[in-house]
């Protein structure tokens, strides 16, 4: 990782086994950080990211609530307000809506009403993305929704390296985050994760893979999927993991699709609108006379997310990278 | 031109001081000073809200929700708190904010649309004026203000802190999910909260009987295992002693309280709206027969707590204290434009940086749009 300052040993973990570890560590040091959700107590999260934690932390720390998203969120508003550094879980980002008016009406604006009197210093853990054969509620990635919003960082980590330092900095910032973590990508994978604590930025994007040919934008799920495709083109890609989706680190992207002169856009979400339209925008903005090609979209289609017969034909994957950098390396003025 | 009908509501409620001024109960235990406050406090309220309202006639003000005729409610509910806790009112408490302090000038300057950063610039809260009893930002969309009142209460109740979060809801917004969202977690986590129903009976054009097939408001909170009271919103003595005790009840680890306080809206939802369009104006002659500061002051004047003499030194008093907010409210300047960027997110962003550049260019007259790199105009 580019701007990675760790050195020293280095354990094998998985994404759950580092989200786990990480929520220990950061409420062993501080006693104002509460989880709260349901099904993260005695049971430890549907996918075992709280587990053992009510034993170490008891029920005043690691907090079931009644199953009510908007409940919850409102609630752990409440606890920010008032300095505790909250973690509420969100289980399916498919049930995050009725939640939606807290998020628009107090989690996003209350520092902004308040003239910077209040904060709100929680952070939202958002279960998202599919590719696990659940069901259709169960695997969206609607983060467009949250990044349209001003007033919350939005943060989505690529693996359990990344996912250490990004969530215990999103914990210990003062600014609301939503932390977004792939189902997927809680089990398939594992990676050495240094041992000793370490924060990353929560604004910074990271140069995954440098290459002089294309750049290929992409983060959460879709990195390691793009590391593929990278691998299997005959281009030098460059990857970009954005890793903060709100605020959105331009300057890293302009400087990479500067160089290269190509951008492909990859991401699980929706086309329209998805964070990718925004990239895109951008790119056409400040970087226009540069460009070699069109920029790329390289996305999920315009459907609610279909039955998991299916799931694998809507899902971006590294041959439908391949084919986007293919394209783009392809054009001729 | 169809209107509503209206349902009166049941008396059937407790009560201290009846219409007429004359104790029908008990009253608490305050001293001649305590409850010379409290009327003063709700002859300020409403001279300030009619000062606002004549200032929104003349375009200074752009919209104000006044509590008049219901002032007894936010005050009574806002008086049994302490130095300490915690207060998260709507828009149509002030009274309650009025009470302890929450600075004129300050709510007229915002009442004006000036930026919260640009009042804390002109008008800085000192130790001097800071209030006693913490008051969150008004919250606009009802009921979002209800499960953030859960959440301060689980914080003092989890911090062993004998603190109190008191909150308020319309009739209306008992409608929203937030309402039921804050009550479950409220009854489930037995936090030291209060929550006040000001039933005025309209939520801007619908009345409470299309709310709920409930027979009372208060009812409502025993779904979720929380005891309620149900007042006369109009009586400053039954509202503040209901809300004493809940607060008493909050304090001592008993849980949370709902109070269904009755009151009635005789005057617009706020100065975009007009009544006689949808209702009976005639009703409101029933209810201004049970103005809260008019039996209150008949019952001072009879106890021999207020004079004549005291309620025109009084209004001389209020007048000038209200002209002298006014005056410090339109001594804040206009907020500098590039204010609506402020207190987003912590640091500036690339997209931050460059929309300010953006506007600051605009207000020059310059084109904002020649940056074809990114990095910068110069």
């Amino acid at each position: 990782m580019s701007d990675a300052q760790v050195t020293g040993e280095t354990t094998e973990r998985n994404l759950v086994e580092t989200i786990n570890e990480t929520l220990a560590a950061e409420m062993r040091t501080d006693d104002t950080v509460r989880l709260l959700g349901y099904d993260i107590g005695p049971i430890g999260g549907v996918y075992r990211t709280t587990e053992g934690l009510i034993d170490e932390f008891g029920d005043e720390r690691v907090i079931d609530t009644p199953l009510s998203e908007n409940g919850i969120l409102g609630t752990a508003v409440g606890m920010a307000m008032r300095g505790e550094r909250v973690v509420p879980e969100i289980q399916f980002m498919g049930f995050f809506y009725p939640a939606f008016g807290q998020f628009m009406y107090t989690l996003v604006k209350m520092r902004e009403r308040s003239g910077g009197a209040v904060d709100v210093p929680l952070t939202v853990r958002m279960v998202c993305g599919g590719g696990v054969k659940s069901s259709e509620y169960h695997s969206e990635s609607t983060e467009s929704y949250l990044v349209h919003t001003p007033g919350v960082r939005v943060v989505y980590p690529s693996g359990p390296r990344e996912a250490k330092g990004l969530l215990a900095a999103s914990i210990r910032h003062d600014d609301p985050v939503v932390f977004m973590e792939h189902k997927k990508l809680y089990r398939t994978h594992r990676e050495p994760v240094p041992d000793e604590e370490y924060t990353l930025p929560l604004d910074r994007a990271r140069v995954a893979r440098e290459g002089e040919d294309v750049t290929v934008v992409t983060w959460g799920a879709m990195v390691r999927e793009a590391e593929q495709a990278a691998d299997a083109v005959d281009a030098d890609v460059e990857i970009l993991d954005l890793r903060t989706l709100s605020p959105l680190d331009i300057e890293t992207v302009l400087d990479s699709v500067k160089k290269t002169g190509r951008c492909v856009v990859f991401h699980e979400a929706r086309r329209t609108l998805g964070l990718g339209a925004e990239l895109t925008a951008v790119v056409n903005e400040y970087a226009f006379d540069r460009l070699l090609a069109p920029v790329q979209r390289a996305t999920g289609y315009d459907v609610h997310f279909p039955g998991n017969q299916i799931e694998g034909e809507y899902l971006p994957d590294a041959q439908r990278a391949k084919y986007a950098i293919e394209a783009v390396m392809g054009y001729e003025f | 031109m169809a209107l509503w009908s209206e349902e009166r509501p049941s008396e059937d409620f407790y009560r201290v001081l009846a219409p007429d001024g004359t104790l029908v109960g008990d009253p608490p235990d305050l001293d001649d000073d305590e409850l010379r406050e409290l009327y003063w406090t709700m002859k300020l309220t409403r001279a300030f809200e009619d000062k606002a309202l004549r200032m929104q006639r003349s375009g200074e003000v752009s919209i104000i929700s006044r509590c008049r005729g219901e002032e007894a409610t936010p005050l009574g509910a806002a008086a049994a708190l302490s130095p300490g806790d915690w207060c998260f009112p709507l828009y149509r408490q002030r009274s309650g904010l009025v009470y302890w302090g929450v600075p004129l000038d300050r709510q007229l300057a915002n009442l004006m649309g000036a930026e919260p950063e640009t009042i804390d610039d002109h008008l800085p809260l000192d130790d001097a004026t800071e209030p006693p009893v913490n008051f969150s930002p008004g919250y606009v969309p009802l009921g979002a203000n209800l499960p953030n009142t859960v959440g301060s209460a689980l914080t003092d109740k989890l911090n062993d802190r004998d603190t109190v979060s008191l909150t308020f809801v319309g009739d209306g917004s008992t409608s929203q999910g937030d309402f039921h969202d804050a009550l479950n977690f409220a009854g489930v986590f037995e936090v030291p909260a209060v929550f006040i129903c000001q039933n005025n009976q309209w939520a801007i054009s619908v009345p409470a009987h299309r709310q709920t097939a409930s027979e009372t408001f208060a009812e409502k909170s025993d779904a979720y295992g929380v005891p309620n009271e149900r007042v006369d919103g109009n009586d400053i003595f039954a509202v503040y002693e209901k809300a004493t005790e809940a607060v008493e009840r909050a304090r001592n680890g008993e849980g949370p309280t709902f109070v269904e306080c009755v009151t009635y809206r005789i005057v617009e939802h706020n100065t975009a709206d007009e009544p006689s369009v949808y209702r009976d104006e005639e009703q409101r002659e029933y209810w201004l027969e049970r103005d809260p500061i008019d039996r209150y002051e008949a019952y001072l004047l009879a106890e021999g707590v207020l004079t004549d003499e005291d309620i025109d030194a009084m209004e001389d008093e209020i007048s000038e204290e209200v002209a002298s907010a006014v005056a410090a409210a339109r001594d804040v300047p206009e907020s500098a434009p590039h204010r609506m960027f402020d207190n987003h997110l912590r640091g500036e962003s690339w997209n931050e940086s460059h929309q300010r550049a953006e506007l600051e260019r605009e207000l020059d007259g310059k084109n904002p749009f020649v940056d074809w790199t990114g990095e910068g105009f110069e």
